[in-house]
């Protein structure tokens, strides 16, 4: 329980604050920092590879090795520190209590802890800009032999000192330090769902998206583990010269290959299930029905979150691991999409014969749903299929593919949830005209970044290479059209974020002051108090009688049925 | 329009077929799925009765659509399985009677080919080395050794459909085998540095006699 009562301002808000909403925002912040110059990053290394001589501002001409860092640690902040800073750490720590009709999380030191060391991070992976390889440009999954010495020309580092302070190392650190960060915060979120919910809440009564961060965050405790050791052995490859990775004294790159996607593959349903809780929220609202299939839900993610530990070798088809684990680990890659189409085809369900409204949040969760799927999930079955998946590996067809999982999952529903809880937490109300210009840009502007990938891919382009007008069979046709095309698309699309940030800092202080505590009418525990919510969440602590999602529940005169009113 | 590069190797038929076979069963889910989410859009004000729309998706007799497309699902799957396993097998887990027999090795940033010699066979002391273009016979199996000197690189040969990562410390062998001559670009595909998009070579692949006449040459040098 938290001590202190009364308002500090600022710095004290920022800074010291234990209440887990403004440990929230603190997240929210740092997360969005860190993110833009991802999103910067992705708009330079795009422009360069459609044109590669024109001089960037601020950047000038991008080289090879500079390239690599771009595309490296863009990937690396937008898996890592975007996807669950937002996902987990800043939805997790605004919502659990709130929705869960608490005064804070169960450990609110623990929880603060965890967000000092989610800063650090952040500020130990800006340093790696500033050493003398200005960044590490191995590729965000790390693979040795190139992650150990200088990655760009794999010479040794030479002194200790050279090591030490060297890119590599410092990225590791980084990761390492976030995700000690998450695992303080999972421990908090899993403590707080089972010993603090409000009287009279059952477990089934809980909203899915509680659910969804707290198995997202024991899956995360699960997979780990085998990373935090490989990243301990590569660190000790580069600081102290063992050779864990290095087979000429006795190692393996492969086994780096295996410790990564065994956290690498849950990671994607570490991200993927706090956005699909998301989604059930907003679309429960907006659809005015209650969610189908709450309990089907949870088995099915249940299943998934134990068959994601089986089938991180998908990634590795044609690595060099045996073809006939290939094989079995293809078989359960097919079988996992199977529960999750489950999932969405409840919400779909959900949909079927309602009363939909079309608000903002609705937009973007409803083409968060349809890019997911179709763009992102189906393309995963052509990748699943082993013999397809020697020709498109390491192609843009995986890097459009995986841009369709992600985007929709963060980025859309993302934006779905920041655009529904927006008025909760600042009590004000978002500008609905660049709302919709931004959730408009958005969702052209990505398909026409994403779609060129898919062809590109097709057409045998490689990834992560600076440049392609040198290769013949890749500078011929409408292949440079298409990577025109995919540049002006990301370039708009990154910038169209820039609306969406506008519209943030100006309506949390100019917005319209919001009339009502619950604008969407909605039936969990955060709407049924002020907006933003006091310190200690509700002026009286509520009651709970009816699970999360009661929508024209029939005998009932309004439409909606708030968690706590009795009948 | 053409999606693919034109295929020249006996087994990229079955990998393109596959492209287009769950391509074209996705196709047909996704009009599903957009039925699903736009009918709702289109009919969103009618709905009255609450009953109607009071279904919390409990208890098979609700969820009797689901299991069936989730069967649908899984039975298509399968079947993409069980189509793919031959082409996986024939591939990947064995190897034909080889006709040539070469060694990639991957360094930074160029490929090292590695011929037979004279002795035709790989690893004694008349192997020859060339760099970045490797030449083949047509309409023969290649067996290709795969391994690298420094970090991860992959031989990626789009024409040929055929990829696999070249590994410090593992020699893992390969099969190919060309229809066509002609010229055919082979990239690197795994992040190996600063050269690494730079790392282009090529397969030369020639009729059986005119490859002879090569092999010759290279070995009288
Ligand atoms: C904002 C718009 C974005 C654009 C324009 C963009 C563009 C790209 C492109 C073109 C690449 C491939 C570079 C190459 O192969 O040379 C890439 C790589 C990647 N992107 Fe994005 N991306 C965006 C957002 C995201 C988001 C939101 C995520 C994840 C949540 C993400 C995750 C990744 C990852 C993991 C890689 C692989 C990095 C690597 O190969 O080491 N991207 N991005
Ligand atoms: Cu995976
Ligand atoms: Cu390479």
């Amino acid at each position: 329980m938290s001590t202190t009562h009364e308002n500090k301002g600022f710095w004290h808000r920022f800074f010291f604050s234990l209440d887990h909403k403004d440990i929230g925002l603190q997240y929210l912040i740092t997360t969005m920092f860190i993110a833009f110059f991802a999103g910067i990053f992705a708009m330079v290394f795009r422009i360069h590879l459609a044109f590669p001589d024109y001089h960037i501002p601020l950047f000038g001409i991008i080289d090879a090795k500079e390239y690599n860092i771009l595309v490296t640690n863009h990937g690396l902040i937008m898996v890592l520190w975007l996807s669950m800073g937002i996902l987990l750490a800043t939805a997790g720590n605004y919502l659990i209590p709130t929705m869960l009709g608490t005064d804070d999380m169960a450990f609110p030191k623990l929880n603060k802890l965890s967000y000092w060391f989610f800063l650090l991070s952040v500020i130990i992976l800006i340093i790696s800009f500033f050493l003398p390889q200005k960044g590490f440009g191995g590729g965000w999954t790390l693979y040795p032999p190139l992650s150990v010495g200088d990655f760009g020309y794999n010479t040794p580092y030479k002194t200790f000192s050279d090591r030490f302070f060297s890119s590599n190392t410092f990225v590791l650190l980084a990761i390492a330090l976030e995700f000690v960060a998450l695992l303080m915060g999972g421990i908090n979120f899993m403590v707080t769902l089972f010993n603090k919910r409000a009287k009279g809440m059952g477990l089934l009564q809980v909203p899915l998206l509680v659910w969804m961060i707290v198995i997202a965050s024991i899956l995360f405790m699960f997979s780990v583990g085998p990373l935090v050791a490989g990243t301990f052995m590569l660190l000790l490859d580069i600081n102290a010269g063992t050779g864990f990775y290095d087979a000429s004294r006795g190692g393996d790159p492969l086994l780096w290959e295996h410790l990564f996607w065994f956290f690498g593959h849950p990671e994607v349903y570490v991200i993927l299930l706090p956005g699909l809780g998301i989604l059930a929220e907003v679309i429960t609202t907006n659809a005015r029905k209650t969610l189908f299939g709450y309990k089907f839900i949870l088995v099915l993610v249940l299943i998934a979150t134990v068959l994601s530990l089986m089938v991180w070798a998908h990634h590795q088809f044609v690595a060099g691991v045996d073809p006939r684990a290939a094989t079995v680990f293809g078989i359960l890659t097919i079988i996992i999409s199977l529960p999750f189409a489950g999932v969405i085809l409840s919400f779909l369900a959900t949909l079927w014969k309602s009363n939909l409204r079309l608000t903002l949040p609705m937009k973007w969760a409803m083409s968060a749903i349809v890019l997911f799927t179709i763009l992102g999930g189906f393309t995963g079955l052509h990748l699943g299929a082993a013999l397809f998946d020697m020709y498109a590996h390491d192609t843009s067809f995986v890097v459009a593919h995986f841009h369709y999982t992600l985007i929709p999952v963060v980025i859309f529903a993302g934006m779905a949830g920041f655009y529904h809880w927006f008025n909760k937490f600042s009590g004000r109300e978002l500008n609905q005209f660049l709302g919709n210009l931004h959730f408009w840009l958005t969702f052209i502007f990505f398909n026409g970044f994403g779609i060129p990938l898919f062809l590109l891919g097709l057409a045998g382009q490689p990834r992560r290479y600076a440049g392609y007008d040198h290769i013949p069979y890749l500078s011929e046709g409408y292949l440079p059209l298409l990577r025109e095309i995919a540049t002006i698309s990301a370039v708009i699309l990154v910038l169209s974020q820039f609306i969406f940030i506008f519209n943030f800092i100006w309506s949390v202080y100019k917005g319209k002051k919001v009339t009502s505590n619950n604008p969407w009418q909605s039936t969990t525990l955060e709407w049924q108090t002020s907006s933003p919510p006091p310190h200690g969440n509700f002026e009286v602590y509520p009651v709970v009688y009816h699970g999360p999602y009661e929508y024209n529940r029939p005998g009932v005169d309004k439409d909606f049925l708030p968690q706590n009113q009795k009948i | 329009m053409k999606i693919f590069p034109e295929n020249v190797s006996v087994y990229g038929d079955d990998i393109d077929f596959l492209f287009w076979l769950i391509t074209i069963v996705a196709g047909l889910a996704t009009l599903i799925v957009l039925f699903l989410v736009i009918y709702p859009v289109l009919t969103r004000k009618k709905h009255k009765a609450k009953e109607n729309i009071y279904v919390k998706g409990e208890g098979f007799k609700q969820l009797k659509w689901i299991y069936l497309a989730i069967f649908v699902m899984a039975v298509a799957d399968f079947s993409f399985l069980i189509i793919e396993s031959d082409g996986w097998i024939k591939t990947q887990e064995t190897l034909p009677e080889k006709d040539f027999h070469v060694a990639i090795v991957g360094k930074q940033w160029l490929w090292e080919i590695i011929y037979p010699g004279p002795d035709g066979k790989l690893y004694t002391s008349d192997d020859v080395k060339k760099f970045n273009t490797m030449i083949v016979p047509q309409d023969a199996v290649i067996h290709m050794d795969l391994t690298a000197y420094d970090v991860l690189h992959s031989v990626f040969i789009p024409h040929a459909r055929f990829k696999f990562d070249c590994l410090p410390g593992r020699k893992i062998t390969r099969w190919v085998e060309f229809t066509k001559s002609g010229e055919y670009p082979m990239v690197c595909a795994e992040m190996c540095g600063v050269g690494h998009s730079r790392m282009v070579g090529k397969v030369v692949v020639l009729p059986q006699e005119k490859f002879e006449k090569e092999l010759a040459k290279i070995y009288k040098k």
